[in-house]
């Protein structure tokens, strides 16, 4: 019996010697760890920003990869925040990645990031907003993506120089609330927001925090029905905003104008769920596919290769702001000879510009020392007839803002 | 101010009716099986998916898929009951928690899966019907779940205590082994209990489909406040679900307008603790000792 367990032993440790593992050589595939959450409450986004990801790679891999390799991603489910350190910290120091992307909620990249910045590992956030994530002092962390701040200046922005006139009112008889799901991407746009409407004079009457779990939302409403603001501004994630939308026409909310934040607003499940409630609800975010097409070009072409890919239409805008993530990426990485490490591609990253109006997000490129793209820039948008159009600024914008109520048909 | 304040009780009291109706197979299978069944949402959530294929497919109203449901949902609850839990019923108590939190986190991925993480909802022209009584907005469909609570709670209380199943069911719940040398057929009864657990469950996903969504993963919100409302109600006790049901709805319709929707989860959790402490047993409860459900 010891002599057979002994021989067992003998052959589990002579197999591995008999199949050394292969020498690295040129043609090695680049292998880049890509955390998203596949599974859980943020899923949906989730999957469909990784989506966006994985189109540029299978396109620049089918262009013949990047220096000469080809671009394999180690797809990692991060559904919390305790699974993002986990599984960064296996990728890191178990598997060897050398360079870490994802992530589309934002807690969930603030503590990714955080532990690859610690382990020197560069980290591209391609989708979350959260102003935090580039103000951390960390030169490893590069984001292609608009910051909250650029979300709340578009939104307070449009109400001061759009609607204001419209409504013939001056910015500080406008009255208003701030409604915002309670999680750092939530709170992160509605403190910009609240800033950006003191500087431009316009007077917040409410700040209305709520979990994004919550499966009853008339207290939110109710509260907006008795502080009787003109315009909101709300930061929802998907099941949220639809439930928001519900019970505001339910329980009879009476706005002149609604302002979402990306997220759920986004969807098209938003818009299939409420119907001809959706209409006229405004919504700031990152380009989505109405928009204008001389400004985004790439998109069309994406928007063709998504559907062979996946078999249906995008679902949000997500996997294209990913799409262009990935590429600026890729450019980056073809410049420093498929070099990924931080010292090669910071230079690199920094010295890149491209106008915006380039790309197929219409964005252009220019990181500035914190790691951050100031080319990326949200812009306003409205259901109409079933349709996310983008109205303004007049550059991407493909139709003129309805001043139509919100919640009313 | 007057109009805001009956707006919020109203608005609290549709909540709770919401709540009590997802509570009832709970209570049922927390009330004769003893067991404590953290996949309570993730049946739900089935039930949910059921009435939305059954209404995306054939065009059925959910009303009448809840009808369907109903069964099918039954023959799963016992399929689970056979094969799951009934193996186990001797087996230490946190081996019981091991089972059901391991089928919810089954359940849970297999939706994922099958279902894909997509937000569903159906169409209905009464979704978001209201009915306005002097400037108060009553929700229609939630009005309908309000009152198929009560209806479905009665019935099942006056079997409960009259018939002769549900007596034998009572026995059960009492004491297993005293009711078997009694002549009960106990493990038939424990498949009744948890397939009419998952029935009851079931339809309760179909009733609040028209006024709300479902994915995959929205069993675990549904398990949490269930178990609140069970166990404020007093464990097993179908009457005292019901108004443990009302009293979250109402503590979270008031918190959450009159303090912030941030903390209206925190108030009624808070108000859960301090009940704990005081009365056990739940405010409904049996008295001392009942609060042991499932743990012995």
């Amino acid at each position: 019996m010891a002599r057979k367990l002994f021989v067992l032993l003998l052959a589990i440790c002579l197999v591995p010697a008999a199949f050394p593992v292969a020498p690295a050589r040129a043609a090695e595939p680049l292998r880049i760890g890509a955390l998203y959450p596949l599974s859980g409450s943020l899923a949906l986004l989730g999957d469909e920003s990784w989506r966006g990801a994985e189109i540029a790679r299978q396109l620049r891999n089918k262009k013949g990869g990047v220096a000469g390799r080809q671009i394999e991603f180690v797809k990692v489910d991060i559904p919390d925040a305790n699974a993002a350190k986990s599984e960064t910290e296996r990728l890191v120091s178990r598997e060897g990645i050398k360079l870490l992307v994802g992530t589309y909620a934002s807690s969930l990249c603030l503590t990714a990031s955080e532990v690859a910045a610690r382990a020197g590992v560069p980290y591209f956030e391609f989708g979350a907003i959260s102003d935090q994530i580039t103000a951390r002092g960390y030169k490893t962390i590069y984001r292609t993506g608009s910051k909250a701040q650029s979300f709340a200046k578009v939104q307070v922005g449009f109400v001061k120089d759009y609607l204001a006139p419209r409504w013939k009112k001056k910015p500080s008889d406008i009255r208003l609330s701030l409604v915002h799901e309670d999680s750092a991407y939530g709170s992160s746009v509605a403190r910009n927001c609240e800033a950006e409407a003191k500087a431009a004079g316009i007077p917040v009457v409410s700040i209305i925090p709520y979990s994004k779990d919550a499966v009853d939302l008339s207290s939110v409403i109710l509260r907006l029905k008795s502080d009787k603001p003109d315009v909101v501004i709300a930061v929802s994630y998907a099941n949220d905003a639809i439930l928001l939308g519900r019970q505001a026409k339910e329980l009879g909310l009476d706005l002149k104008a609604f302002i979402g934040t990306g997220g759920g607003h986004s969807l098209s499940s938003f818009d299939k769920a409420l119907g001809p409630i959706a209409e006229n609800v405004l919504n700031v975010d990152f380009t989505q596919y109405k928009v204008n097409p001389k400004f985004t070009p790439g998109l069309a072409e994406f928007v063709k290769l998504y559907k062979a890919t996946f078999k249906e239409p995008p679902r949000s805008g997500h996997s294209l702001a990913n799409f262009m993530g990935a590429n600026v990426l890729f450019d980056i990485l073809e410049k420093t000879g498929g070099s990924m490490d931080n010292d090669k591609i910071r230079p690199v990253a920094l010295a890149m510009r491209v106008k915006q109006g380039e790309t197929p997000t219409g964005w252009g490129v220019h990181f500035t020392e914190d790691g951050q793209n100031v080319l990326a820039e949200a812009f306003m948008m409205q259901w109409i007839k079933g349709e996310l159009v983008t109205v303004w600024p007049s550059g991407p914008a493909v139709a003129k803002p309805s001043l139509g109520k919100p919640f009313s048909k | 101010m007057i109009e805001l304040l009956v707006q919020v009780t109203v608005s609290g009291l549709l909540i709770g009716g919401v709540y009590a109706l997802m509570s009832i197979g709970l209570t049922m299978v927390f009330g004769v099986v003893r067991i404590i069944n953290f996949a309570h949402g993730e049946i739900m959530m089935l039930g949910m998916y059921m009435a939305f294929w059954l209404c995306t497919a054939y065009g059925l109203d959910p009303y009448l898929a809840a009808l369907i449901v109903a069964p099918a949902m039954f023959l799963v609850g016992v399929g689970l009951q056979r094969a799951i839990i009934q193996p186990i019923l001797n087996a230490p108590p946190l081996m019981k928690v091991f089972a059901t939190v391991g089928l919810y986190i089954a359940l849970q991925n297999l939706a994922l899966m099958l279902f894909k993480a997509d937000y569903r909802t159906i169409e209905t022209p009464y979704s978001t019907a209201t009915l306005v009584i002097h400037g108060i907005s009553i929700s229609l469909p939630r009005l309908y779940a309000f009152l198929l609570a009560i209806v479905l709670i009665s019935v099942f209380y006056i079997a409960l205590k009259y018939t002769l199943v549900g007596k034998a069911m009572r026995a059960v719940a009492e004491n297993r082994q005293v009711a078997q040398l009694m002549g009960i057929r106990v493990n038939r009864l424990y498949m009744l209990a948890f397939g009419l657990g998952a029935a009851l469950t079931g339809v309760a996903g179909a009733l609040i489909l028209p006024f709300s969504y479902v994915y995959p993963t929205i069993g675990s919100i549904y398990t949490l406040v269930a178990f609140v409302v069970v166990v404020l109600g007093g464990m097993g006790n179908m009457v005292g679900a019901f108004f443990g049901g009302l009293f979250i709805g109402l503590v979270e319709s008031f918190s959450g307008t009159y303090i912030s929707p941030a903390v209206k989860e925190a108030t009624y959790f808070v108000i859960f603790i301090l009940v704990l402490l005081v009365r056990p047993q739940g405010l409904f409860g049996r008295g001392k000792g009942s609060e042991e459900v499932g743990l012995k």
